[in-house]
Formats: structure tokens, C-alpha cells, sequence
């Protein structure tokens, strides 16, 4: 949900509490003015009776629906106070019930006490709470009415520097070597994200480039020692005194030594695509790099009995680096090789569209695109490095090809989409 | 054969020397760019074995200075960097190969020892082993004079033997040497074995004798009983 959203739900959510309560306290202070009103007008009318008794008149002709007066010869210490109360009492022409204001009192005129019960007609409490209710609806949809435009006017208008940064740090990419600036905006807040979001940036972006640095720089320097070990080894080999069962140990020391230095060495290609050290784009006949890989495979194949079919369309076309473009055929045929069922085969086909290589084999043990990520092996165990296909989708990322990885019926797909 | 060895790394250094160090190689080492050239000027040398990263320079100068003086010395470049450019640099400016670390010392003794011979005998050379004869120049091998039929792989395979005989060599060694980069994904070295057995077959088939020592578990050796 958007912010301005939330905020506008809440504010209306807000102003629902404060009307019904604005009603309530509406209608309580208008029923008691109303009474106090009533109150008073009966009392008016009582003194003006009062003043006709004075005068003489006989009783009977002051009586009336709404006026009793009787004449009483004993009173309570409590009979000369005015007392009010609600009453109900029949309408004269609507012949229903009505609400009435009811007023006794007994006062001395002159000599005599009279008891006065007088009643008026009451302000209907329908009537009030209607009429409150009305009101307040009216006024919380105008003002919801109001609250909603300005707020959807408003926040275009003041979160247009949010909206300017989150699109800039959309765009941001790590990997390229462009700094974000923003400009200045008159809120304070967002001067303040944006003075961090910048620092964080810098940051990341410069360690980033260390760490790149020190992943090319510490694949480099490992393979001299690397090379002394090797070398050491080698030289122990020649000594005539080994005995027989020591060289094992040399063997699987050297082979060990060799993972390293390739691991060092595939790390170090995949800093290198990342880094686009082979962006010098070139258009290289990928038909003829498939083929050269082909040729290469075909021994390979032949010793591990498997049959490597293949079908390729000259003179496809391609803008790629023509050694990037090797490393990325051989990596999917070696892939293919490794991954075999036994007596398998090898399918590679070409065209315009796409590269295609098949082969029978395994499930993998994991889903096929994590295959993709560094170090990721359908056998953990195995003796294969796990980054060929990394580096396969790296290649593929910087040279915007995709790649694709289906395992249907017992086949490993690997699909390689050209432009 | 005289060799300089421009590395400045002295461990490898030394790994080498002792190496190729025999009757036939005279090793000499510099560990930095001014002690080669101090060396270049005073002797000559058959091949140059050169580090491309050097602390005081880079041995790509070197090879402009061998360039200007106008050497004959084999050029082989040995460099951490499996880098394309630096690889292209290096041929373009006069290096006859290129190796990247780590390398087996079997592989390099080879290698110089191709340059050598090409330098020295401008390709014309045959190498002798007895009764086997490689021509390094038509890639064609006899045994008692008469012609040896091989495939490529089992070419390259008996000439890194006889380059490296009474050596011990790895099957890992081997398979570098005949596939490079990609023996990585080949999980067992049953392949090697595959073409000694074939490699072995056609020298005995010949009435050649079976130079090829099997050492379990290990490797092979090639030597003269």
C-alpha cells in the first residue's frame, strides 16, 4: 500500500472517531439547551397566569390542555420548588403520543396557594439526532472528499524527490563505475537519505573494486608457489629412493596442487568476464569456433566411448570475443562429457537461433538453473570444480545471450539463445 | 644446450635448475631484470627461460633488449597470468612459447627442448633413440628405418617420452601435456593408458623394444634398460 494511502485511510479512520463523538456531544449540548429553553418558557407562562389570578379571573377560564391550576389549601416544604420532568402525553391534532416538558410548582398569589402543572410540547429527540446525524455525515464526506484530492495533489508534488531517488537507485549497478548525485530538494529528510544513500554507494562501489582487485591479484600470486610446490614434487620424484608406496602420496599431492591452480585460474576468468577485460567486441564466426571445439572433443569422446554428433549451419555470426566464445563451447562440451551416462552420446546442434547441446544422463540432484551459481555441484563430491557453468552463464550474461537448462526424459539440454 | 633461467622467484628457480641441470644443460639463474641483462651482455645463451613479472621491470623489456641486439637465443615466456595479451605481446615480440604457472617441470624441459632444437638445427633435426628416429620437422617417426604409423596424440606422447626419458612422468602430467586445459574434466586417466597400450603395440609391432617402464600407480617412465 502506498504511504499516502495509508496516511489518508488513517486520517479518514480518525475523523470518523471525532465525528461520531462530535455527534454525541452535538446532541446532548443541543437536548439540554432545548430543555433549559422549554423550562423557561413554562416558567414565563406561569407568571403570566399568576398575574391573572391577581387580576380576578376565574380559574376555569385559565385551565387549558396544557395548563392545570388547582387551588390548595396545605403545603409540603418541597411543593414550592419548580420541578421539571419528561412526560408523554396525547397530541392534540396528530392524536399520538408526543414528548412534553412537564413543570409543577405550588405558589402563594396574594393569599392563596395554587398548584400550577403545567406541560409543552418537547423537542423531538428523533428530530435531533437526525438532524445531528445529517450534519455530520455531510461534513466528514466533504471534508473526507477534500482530504482525499489534496493528499493525492500533494504527494505527487512532495514526494517527487522520493520518487527521483528511488529511480536512481534502481538504476544503480555496482558493477559500473558511475557514482550517484543527487540534487538538492527543499525537505530536510530527503536530503538526508539522499546525502546517505550516496555515502553507501561510494562505499560499496569502492569495496567492491578491492575486492575484485584482490581476487585477480591473489589468483595471480598463487600459482608461483603453486608452481614451486609442484616443481618440489616433481623433484622428489626423481630421487631414486622412494619407495613404491610413497608415490601415491606424491601423486594425489600434485593432483591436489593442479585443482588449486585451476580453481585459481577459472576464478580468475570469471573476475575477468565480470570486469568486461573482454569487451573488445569482434564478430566471430561461431560456427567455425563450435566446429574447432567439436574436432577437439571428438578424441576425448571416442576414449570415453561416447558418440558426438553433430549439426551445425555455417557461417553463423556472432558479436562475441572470439576466445570468450571458445571457452564457452568447450565449457558446455566438457560439461556434456563429464555428465554422460556410460556408452552415451553428445548431440550438439547450430543455427541461427541457437546452440544446442544434449546429452543422457543422471537427474540432477538439484533444480537445473541453480546449476548455474559457483560451486554448485549435482555431485559434491565429484572432481569437477563447479564453476563451468558459471563461467558458461557469465559469458552468456555479458554477451546477451541466454542460456537455458532442461532436463526432460532422461536428457540434459543445455540451451544456448543467440540474438 | 646453455640456459638462462630470468625468475625471480627463487624456489622455482631452483626447482628448475636441479631439474634440467644434467650433462647436456648448463642452467644459469638471474632474479632480476638488471642482473639478466648484466648477464645477456657478457654470455650467450641457447635458450631463455623469462618470467614476464619481474620486481624491478617488466620481462617484456627484455625482449625488446634481445630484440635490439639482435639474439638467437630461443625465447620461452613463463607467466602467472594466463592472460591473452600478455601471451600475444610475448609471440609478437620474438618468444617462441609461452607457459603459464604452475607448470610441470617435465612439460617446460620439453618445451625448451622443442626450441632448442628448432633454433638450433632451424628445424632440421632428427632426434635418435636407438632404433627410434622422430623427424620433428615432417612429424614422421622410424624404427630400423622403416616408417612407424601414429596418430597425433601418440606422436606427441613419444616425443614428450624421449624429451623426457629416464624421467618419472604422472599420467596427470601426460594428459596436460596431450589435452591442456581441458584433461580438467576428464575424472580418471584411463585414457592415457589407452594410448600407451596403442603407442606400445605399434613400437613393439615394429620389433622396436618396450621402452615405456610402468610404475604403478603413477606413471611412466621411459629409459634405455
Amino acid at each position: 500500500m502506498r504511504l499516502i494511502t495509508k496516511a489518508t485511510l488513517l486520517y479518514l479512520f480518525i475523523m470518523s472517531l471525532v465525528f461520531s463523538l462530535g455527534g454525541i456531544v452535538t446532541y446532548n449540548m443541543v437536548m439540554k439547551a432545548v430543555a433549559k429553553e422549554t423550562d423557561y418558557s413554562l416558567a414565563q407562562n406561569m407568571y403570566l397566569l399568576e398575574d391573572a389570578i391577581r387580576e380576578g379571573k376565574p380559574l376555569d377560564a385559565l385551565q387549558s390542555s396544557k395548563t392545570r391550576i388547582t387551588k390548595v389549601s396545605t403545603i409540603q416544604a418541597n411543593d414550592t420548588v419548580y420541578h421539571f420532568s419528561d412526560t408523554l402525553a396525547m397530541h392534540p391534532y396528530w392524536k399520538r403520543l408526543e414528548p412534553y416538558r412537564k413543570m409543577t410548582i405550588t405558589r402563594k398569589v396574594d393569599t392563596a396557594y395554587y398548584r400550577f402543572s403545567m406541560i409543552d410540547i418537547f423537542l423531538e429527540t428523533d428530530d435531533v439526532s437526525k438532524g445531528v446525524i445529517s450534519v455530520m455525515t455531510r461534513l466528514f464526506f466533504g471534508l473526507g472528499l477534500i482530504l482525499l484530492l489534496a493528499s493525492f495533489l500533494i504527494s505527487s508534488w512532495l514526494f517527487q524527490p522520493f520518487q527521483r531517488t528511488l529511480q536512481k537507485i534502481k538504476s544503480f549497478n555496482l558493477k559500473e563505475n558511475n557514482t550517484i548525485t543527487f540534487e538538492d530538494t527543499s525537505t530536510k529528510e530527503f536530503n538526508q537519505l539522499n546525502g546517505f544513500i550516496s555515502q553507501m554507494t561510494e562505499k560499496a562501489q569502492r569495496d567492491y573494486v578491492s575486492l575484485k582487485e584482490f581476487s585477480e591479484n591473489a589468483a595471480h600470486e598463487m600459482q608461483t608457489p603453486i608452481a614451486v610446490a609442484k616443481g618440489k614434487l616433481e623433484l622428489l620424484l626423481e630421487d631414486d629412493n622412494l619407495q613404491e608406496s610413497q608415490l601415491p602420496l606424491i601423486q594425489s599431492a600434485q593432483a591436489a596442487l593442479s585443482k588449486l591452480s585451476r580453481l585459481g585460474q577459472s576464478l580468475s576468468l570469471l573476475t575477468k568476464i565480470e570486469n568486461n577485460e573482454f569487451t573488445v567486441k569482434e564478430t566471430t564466426n561461431f560456427s567455425e569456433v563450435v566446429e574447432q571445439s567439436v574436432i577437439t572433443f571428438q578424441d576425448i569422446c571416442e576414449l570415453k566411448g561416447l558418440a558426438l554428433k553433430s549439426n551445425i549451419e555455417k557461417n553463423v555470426l556472432l558479436s562475441i570475443n572470439a576466445s570468450v566464445a571458445d571457452i564457452l563451447v568447450s565449457n558446455l562440451l566438457k560439461n556434456a562429457v563429464r555428465y554422460n551416462s556410460t556408452d552415451g552420446w553428445v548431440n550438439i546442434s547450430l543455427n541461427k537461433k541457437q546452440l544446442v547441446i544434449e546429452n543422457p544422463g543422471h537427474p540432477p540432484n538439484v533444480p537445473t538453473n541453480q546449476l548455474f551459481e559457483r560451486f554448485r555441484k549435482s555431485n559434491q563430491s565429484g572432481a569437477s570444480l563447479g564453476l563451468g557453468l558459471a563461467i558458461v552463464k557469465k559469458i552468456c550474461e555479458v554477451n546477451q545471450l541466454k542460456v537455458d537448462y532442461v532436463y526432460t526424459e532422461g536428457v540434459h539440454r543445455l540451451i544456448v539463445k543467440l540474438p | 644446450m646453455k640456459l638462462l633461467v630470468i625468475e625471480d622467484e627463487k624456489a622455482l628457480a631452483d626447482n628448475i635448475r636441479s631439474y634440467l641441470s644434467t650433462n647436456e644443460v648448463i642452467c644459469e639463474v638471474a632474479q632480476n631484470y638488471q642482473e639478466a641483462v648484466a648477464k645477456l651482455n657478457v654470455y650467450s645463451y641457447d635458450v631463455i627461460l623469462l618470467d614476464i613479472m619481474l620486481p624491478d621491470g617488466n620481462g617484456l623489456d627484455i625482449l625488446h633488449y634481445l630484440k635490439e641486439e639482435q639474439s638467437e637465443a630461443g625465447i620461452l615466456i613463463i607467466s602467472a597470468k594466463n592472460s591473452l595479451d600478455d601471451r600475444v605481446a610475448g609471440l609478437e615480440l620474438g618468444a617462441d612459447d609461452y607457459l603459464t604457472k604452475p607448470f610441470h617441470l617435465s612439460e617446460l624441459n620439453a618445451r625448451l627442448k622443442a626450441i632448442y632444437r628448432r633454433r638450433k638445427f632451424q628445424g632440421f633435426t632428427e632426434i635418435k633413440f636407438n632404433e627410434i628416429a622422430v623427424d620433428t620437422n615432417n612429424h614422421e617417426v622410424s624404427i630400423h628405418d622403416k616408417q612407424l604409423e601414429l596418430t597425433v596424440k601418440e606422436y606427441e606422447l613419444l616425443l614428450f617420452f624421449i624429451s623426457n626419458k629416464n624421467r618419472v612422468l604422472t599420467k596427470q602430467t601426460i594428459a596436460e601435456h596431450l589435452w591442456g586445459d581441458n584433461v580438467d574434466f576428464l575424472d580418471s586417466f584411463d585414457f592415457v593408458y589407452q594410448h600407451i597400450k596403442n603407442l606400445r603395440k605399434k613400437i613393439t609391432a615394429a620389433d622396436g623394444q618396450d621402452y615405456i617402464k610402468t610404475i604403478y600407480g603413477l606413471g611412466y617412465k621411459f629409459h634405455n634398460n
